[in-house]
């Protein structure tokens, strides 16, 4: 018995940047300001996500040393909600897709 | 980041922000710090009510997206207001409780906290803070010991401002985190 064969005339393949793109997760960057207290943004962290003190101290620390530090991660929702707690708390937190 | 280089003394002395055994909080300070603390906040909310989008209050209001101003713009639209109506409502509970003889709970600290730090933001951007300036502040103040500008005099009570609300953020951090 014969198999019909049936081919699309076209494919449309899907953008592989953009698929690539809006696989990755997005990162939660808090940046270094001058004015926020070392002791507030090591309680901030501890307090949003629940990191132990140590953890907490790290990442205080490389926002203090090396400028930024990524805090959290995840998806573009929970990434929004995250920069939005850590603004109410008046850090300076940004968002950006996880670069590979 | 700001220096806590003040915490080893705070460490030392009881101050104004304690935990208690309940696991709420007690602010105890003097009248005319209370006075002060009011009518700074006040003022902030104030400054909120009318516009978001003077440059002291820039540091209230950051950007979300920051390689990405399209999608920034929209997260602004949806989460300005929220954030704006979340910094009030926190203002409103810090002016209930300054002065107040009850404990306060765990989210009442809280909104006290957030209103003091936001004090410190806007002074701290008015006075336009800088990562050398850790700890040099009073001393800077000091420096100005014959000021003869109105400007001059204002400097230097914004400094002694920002340091003062530095110090009791301290104090209201250390009690706090007992209690994590």
């Amino acid at each position: 018995m014969a198999v019909a064969s049936v081919q699309p005339s076209q494919v449309l393949e899907p953008d592989v940047d953009d698929v690539t793109k809006s696989d990755k997760p997005w990162i939660v960057i808090v940046w270094n300001d001058p004015i926020n207290l070392m002791s507030y943004v090591t309680f901030v962290f501890q307090k949003l996500f629940g990191y132990s003190l140590e953890k907490a101290t790290e990442l205080m620390l490389d926002v203090h040393h090396k400028g930024r530090a990524v805090v959290s991660n995840g998806s573009r929702e929970r990434a929004e909600f995250d920069v939005y707690r850590l603004h109410e708390h008046g850090l300076w937190a940004t968002m950006e897709h996880e670069t590979l | 980041m700001g220096n806590d280089g003040a915490r080893d003394i705070v460490k030392i002395n009881k101050g104004p922000v304690t935990r208690t055994k309940t696991g709420n909080y007690k602010l105890v300070l003097p009248k005319d710090h209370c006075e002060v603390l009011t009518h700074l906040i006040t003022e902030l909310r104030d400054s909120l009510l009318n516009t978001t989008d003077d440059a002291s209050l820039r540091r209230l209001f950051p950007t979300a997206y920051h390689n990405d101003a399209i999608k920034d713009a929209e997260y602004q639209r949806l989460m300005r207001d929220e954030l704006l109506a979340s910094r009030l409502a926190s203002i409103e509970t810090a002016l209930e409780v300054i002065g107040a003889s009850n404990e306060l709970s765990e989210s009442e600290i809280d909104a006290f906290a957030r209103s003091i730090n936001s004090l410190r933001l806007v002074i701290g951007t008015t006075l336009d803070i800088a990562e050398s300036d850790h700890g040099d502040l009073s001393i800077e103040s000091r420096q100005l010991n014959s000021p003869e500008t109105e400007s001059d005099k204002e400097k230097i009570i914004q400094n002694d401002l920002y340091d003062y609300l530095g110090w009791l953020l301290e104090w209201t951090v250390s009690a706090q985190s007992e209690g994590l």
